[in-house]
């Protein structure tokens, strides 16, 4: 389970132009709670606070303000042991290209305290489901952007996470790879896992997600079924819930 | 610990993967100074060997004739020719001659008289040539002018070593290997404090201003590796790799002396001379010198690495970390060119200087002369700093400011 209270983050940036600096907030009190078994769409534009939220949770930042529990244990206090049961995927991320996916995989499986054969053995399994097995041998810098991506989320479940986080893991991915990725988010729903999905595309929430938090600047709005969302806004898309927002109608 | 373990091997096995870089780390200076050394060697044997058989082209203005026909009498070593036209200083500059020598025009008066005369000789000391030209008028002047001195003492029927009374013996305190040793002692700190540097910084900047570069590091920290391991796993394959290039470059280097010993050896049985007097790295460095030396570079191989690392994780990009990186090597350069200064092991306040004592250190190591206190000092000092910049870079990897840097 994740329970995210009252969370605030902020960062200070250098104008070049008047060399002043400027704080920024990026997250406003944000709490919301995901359950394991469920998958919980984080949305929002660009810079609206989704990937420092998801940084936060992931232990990789840490917030100014708030309480992050991961499976019960305090982000700020036991990060490593976080790290542990989460799997965390992000588009900042790349892979080692000099290793071929078998042995990056062996190598961040042990990173996480697996053994090395039972990783090996994990890592093969999660390749054969993302199709990718037969270039399990070939050097990462031979595969296409698709192709590493599968093996970033290979690596981030190769641990076998109780909570998994994906911000943005359909992005520049072609429709049947996208597909691949959310089949494997269904099947970690119905295996119980606690999952939080930030994305850009709406039918994927439409489709897969439990629950959604639409985040804007710095705030969180919604975190109800999208259906639910829909009706409270009275619109028909997700996508209008944004305009609404950003109108600033809906606040 | 384990942690630091995996990822110094998961920094090794992708330096492994890459086998340009390994060649050019490893393979390349074990071709490298042979060739150059090698190289370096026939070209100048091959130039003594063309000095040797050609004689000087000397002008000689000598009116009196008092030293001419002696020198054109010489014809193996010099080759009398015509003054030419125009400025001699010019002709000897131009390599027309190898030397213009002008006598006093009384000089056979003189001589007669038993009075001295001047001779004088215009030599281009730019020149080998010039300079060897020289060298053959000295010793064919000093011949002649026992010569003289010989019949002078006959005329007067005085003993033949009248005009020598003392003898000088010469006996040597130490031996070949301790003069090398010294010579040694001088250069390895040199060698060391560059080689360490420079094998380290390309390899540090990838590690880390490359991580984030490839965005590769947001993967390894979201694993449950504590960030301490990951920069201690980093620091010490930093380290590893700028030790073992270090010592390739060494062995490289030992293996060039080895052949032009031989070379040199071969050459000189070649021409019938006496047995060359050869020495041993045993001779010049015993194995309690060289596992010191050795022991030393531990500390100031991780100094030097940490503070790689310390620059490395600042950076945004491999290019800004190698813009920040790269200065350091003028620094280490001017401290190794300094670290070589004859009289330095006489400065009081050196072993009190972090870097240059282990410079003096080493140094002191090769000439036997090593004093214990400075030893732990040089050593204690190094690892303190080792640390404390391992330290920052530790804190420097927590920092957001840094981690996300854009």
């Amino acid at each position: 389970m994740i329970q995210v209270t009252n969370l605030h983050k902020a960062f200070t940036v250098k104008d070049r132009k008047t060399k002043s600096k400027k704080r920024i907030e990026a997250v406003r009190g944000i709490s919301f709670t995901v359950q394991p078994g469920e998958i919980y769409g984080l949305l929002g534009p660009n810079g609206a606070g989704k990937s420092t939220t998801l940084r936060m949770i992931a232990t990789l930042m840490q917030p100014d303000q708030g309480h992050i529990e991961v499976c019960g244990l305090d982000t700020q206090k036991e990060g490593e042991k976080v790290r542990g049961k989460l799997g965390f995927l992000s588009t900042d991320m790349n892979v080692y290209e000099r290793f071929t996916p078998r042995e990056l995989l062996r190598l961040f499986g042990e990173f996480q305290g697996v053994d090395p054969t039972i990783a090996e053995r994990r890592g093969i399994y999660l390749l054969e489901k993302l199709q990718l097995a037969d270039f399990s041998d070939v050097k990462m810098d031979g595969l296409s952007s698709g192709q590493k991506q599968k093996v970033s989320i290979a690596r981030a479940l190769l641990h076998d996470p109780k909570v998994v986080i994906f911000d943005e893991p359909t992005t520049g991915l072609d429709v049947l790879t996208a597909k691949t990725v959310l089949d494997l988010l269904r099947v970690m729903k119905s295996e119980g896992r606690t999952v939080i999905v930030s994305t850009h595309v709406m039918p994927l929430v439409d489709e897969i997600c439990d629950r959604v938090g639409i985040i804007f600047d710095g705030e969180l709005y919604g975190d109800a079924p999208p259906r639910e969302i829909l009706g409270r806004y009275s619109v028909r898309t997700l996508d209008e819930v944004f305009f609404q927002l950003a109108a600033g109608g809906a606040r | 610990m384990r942690g630091v373990g995996l990822i110094f091997k998961k920094e090794w096995m992708e330096f492994s993967k890459d086998k340009r870089t390994l060649f050019f780390t490893f393979i390349m200076p074990l071709i490298l100074y042979p060739a150059i050394f090698t190289m370096m060697t026939k070209m100048a044997q091959g130039d003594r060997d063309r000095r040797h058989g050609q004689a000087s082209r000397i002008v000689v203005v000598d009116p009196s004739n008092a030293l001419k026909p002696i020198l054109s009498l010489d014809s193996k070593d010099f080759l009398v020719m015509d003054t030419p036209s125009g400025d001699l200083k010019q002709a000897l500059r131009d390599q027309k001659l190898d030397l213009a020598i002008e006598v006093d025009a009384d000089a056979a008066a003189k001589l007669q008289k038993q009075e001295p005369f001047t001779i004088k000789a215009m030599v281009d000391e730019s020149e080998s040539s010039s300079e060897y030209a020289m060298k053959r008028l000295k010793d064919t002047l000093e011949k002649q002018d026992k010569a003289w001195v010989a019949a002078r003492l006959e005329a007067i029927k005085a003993p033949k070593d009248l005009p020598n009374p003392t003898n000088l013996v010469k006996e040597k305190a130490s031996d070949l290997a301790l003069e090398l040793s010294k010579v040694l002692g001088m250069w390895v700190p040199y060698i060391l404090l560059i080689g360490l540097y420079t094998n380290a910084m390309q390899h540090g900047a990838y590690m880390t201003a490359g991580e984030k570069e490839r965005h590769t590091l947001l993967s390894l920290l979201s694993t449950s590796l504590p960030r301490t391991h990951i920069i201690w796993g980093k620091l010490l394959a930093t380290f590893s790799i700028g030790v073992l290039g270090t010592i390739m470059n060494i062995v490289a280097m030992n293996l060039s002396f080895i052949l032009l010993g031989r070379q040199i050896a071969t050459a000189e049985a070649m021409q019938g001379g006496a047995a060359m007097e050869t020495v041993k790295l045993a001779d010049m460095a015993s194995p309690s010198t060289l596992m010191l030396t050795l022991l030393l570079l531990i500390p100031l191989g991780l100094f030097f690495s940490s503070i790689i690392l310390f620059l490395g994780t600042q950076a945004k990009n491999t290019r800004e970390a190698m813009t920040a990186i790269t200065p350091g090597i003028f620094v280490v350069i001017m401290l190794g060119v300094f670290s070589m200064a004859p009289g330095l092991d006489k400065m009081a306040a050196l072993p009190y200087i972090p870097v240059l004592n282990v410079a003096l250190t080493i140094r002191k190591l090769f000439s036997h002369q090593a004093v214990a206190w400075q030893y732990i000092l040089a050593f204690l000092m190094t690892t303190g700093l080792a640390g404390g910049m391992a330290w920052i870079s530790t804190r420097l990897l927590n920092r957001e400011s840094v981690l996300f840097k854009q």
